[in-house]
């Protein structure tokens, strides 16, 4: 694997933004202060709208939908954020809720994946090789629920309890969709599994 | 490639993305309809329920203890005038019914058992669950 593929890094925790002001800003929102939940949003909208956008496979545009929706129902929820949490923590699970709710509605197949036969076949590119932009294109290939478990397990750092328990399936159930998902992926990366 | 390196290239991919257009705007015109949830009156209402089922279930208890005491006599006169509460919330109305009842039976079956300690237990609890549901219906009003 060329030294170009490998990780440039990996830093960012679900709450690694300032919490004091987070506490604050919370509060104040709460109290219907809209100059402090607009912080709030300045501070998260980035690291909030990564996370729904993987879950939305790529699609910028229900992204922004999702992302927007996240931030309103933080703000019709804040008097119940209790600060036992960080906040940015407890604003990141809602908005995967809204995500994996709007894969949810979509009445997205449970074990739907991609027709294997229409796959393309092994392409001469390795896998090392291909860009970031390649691999974000072939997880949005994935079916919906197949690409929440990967995303969340793989991407996010999920358990497989919090995700079985957030898709509403078994744990096992989840434990087989990552399985054929990361092998459904390198397949449409066209590397052997 | 081994799934050390690939569990990396994926865990690479959780980076923030901004949105391609900035969301506020949006956001702020969809709170001016979306007020923001009265977390202090839910708990309450759901506590006067929990009472009120809480209520129901003491009443379904003293009547069944009751049953299985000697027969009663009637009701003497100072049982009639248990004093009875009347809450102008529809919510705590029906509750208040069931604990004028139970505190009415309770102290019938006292009559007729007077060393009955879980009887005199029943009817402390359900003195105190009407003085707390008064009280959640004055911090209600």
């Amino acid at each position: 694997m060329p030294t170009a593929c490998l990780a440039t890094g990996y830093s960012m925790t679900p709450a690694s933004t300032a919490a004091a002001p987070d506490t604050e800003d919370a509060r104040a929102a709460a109290g219907g202060d809209r100059a402090a939940f607009q912080r709030l949003y300045r501070r998260h909208a980035d690291r909030i709208h990564g996370a729904v956008l993987r879950l939305a496979g790529y699609d910028h545009a229900r992204a922004e939908d999702l992302t927007q929706d996240a931030f309103v129902r933080a703000w019709q929820k804040l008097a119940e954020f209790r600060h036992e949490s960080a906040f940015g923590t407890w604003l990141y699970r809602l908005a995967v809720n809204v995500a994996l709710m709007d894969i949810r509605s979509r009445h997205a197949d449970p074990v739907g994946f991609v027709d294997h036969e229409s796959l393309p076949e092994h392409g001469d590119t390795p896998f090392c090789a291909a860009e970031r932009d390649e691999l974000e294109r072939v997880i949005a290939k994935l079916p919906p629920r197949a690409r929440a478990v990967l995303v969340l397990h793989d991407i996010e750092g999920w358990k497989h309890e919090d995700i079985s328990r957030e898709l509403d399936m078994a744990v096992g159930t989840s434990k087989a969709q990552l399985h054929r998902a990361r092998a459904l992926l390198r397949k449409l990366l066209g590397e052997t599994a | 490639m081994n799934d050390f390196e690939w569990r990396r290239q994926l865990r690479e991919l959780r980076q923030p993305h901004a949105p391609r257009r900035d969301l506020w705007a949006e956001i702020e015109r969809s709170l001016d309809n979306t007020p923001i949830a009265d977390a202090t009156t839910t708990p309450a209402s759901r506590t006067a329920w929990l009472f009120a089922a809480g209520l129901a279930a003491v009443t379904v208890l003293a009547i069944g203890l009751m049953r299985l005491s000697p027969a009663m006599a009637p009701p003497s006169a100072d049982l009639a005038t248990v004093p009875v509460w009347k809450p102008d919330d529809p919510r705590l109305a029906g509750a208040a019914v069931e604990l004028t009842a139970a505190q009415y039976e309770l102290r019938q079956a006292i009559q007729q058992s007077p060393n009955s300690t879980a009887l005199q237990r029943l009817l402390d609890r359900t003195e105190q669950q009407e003085s707390r549901l008064r009280q959640l219906g004055h911090d209600a009003s």
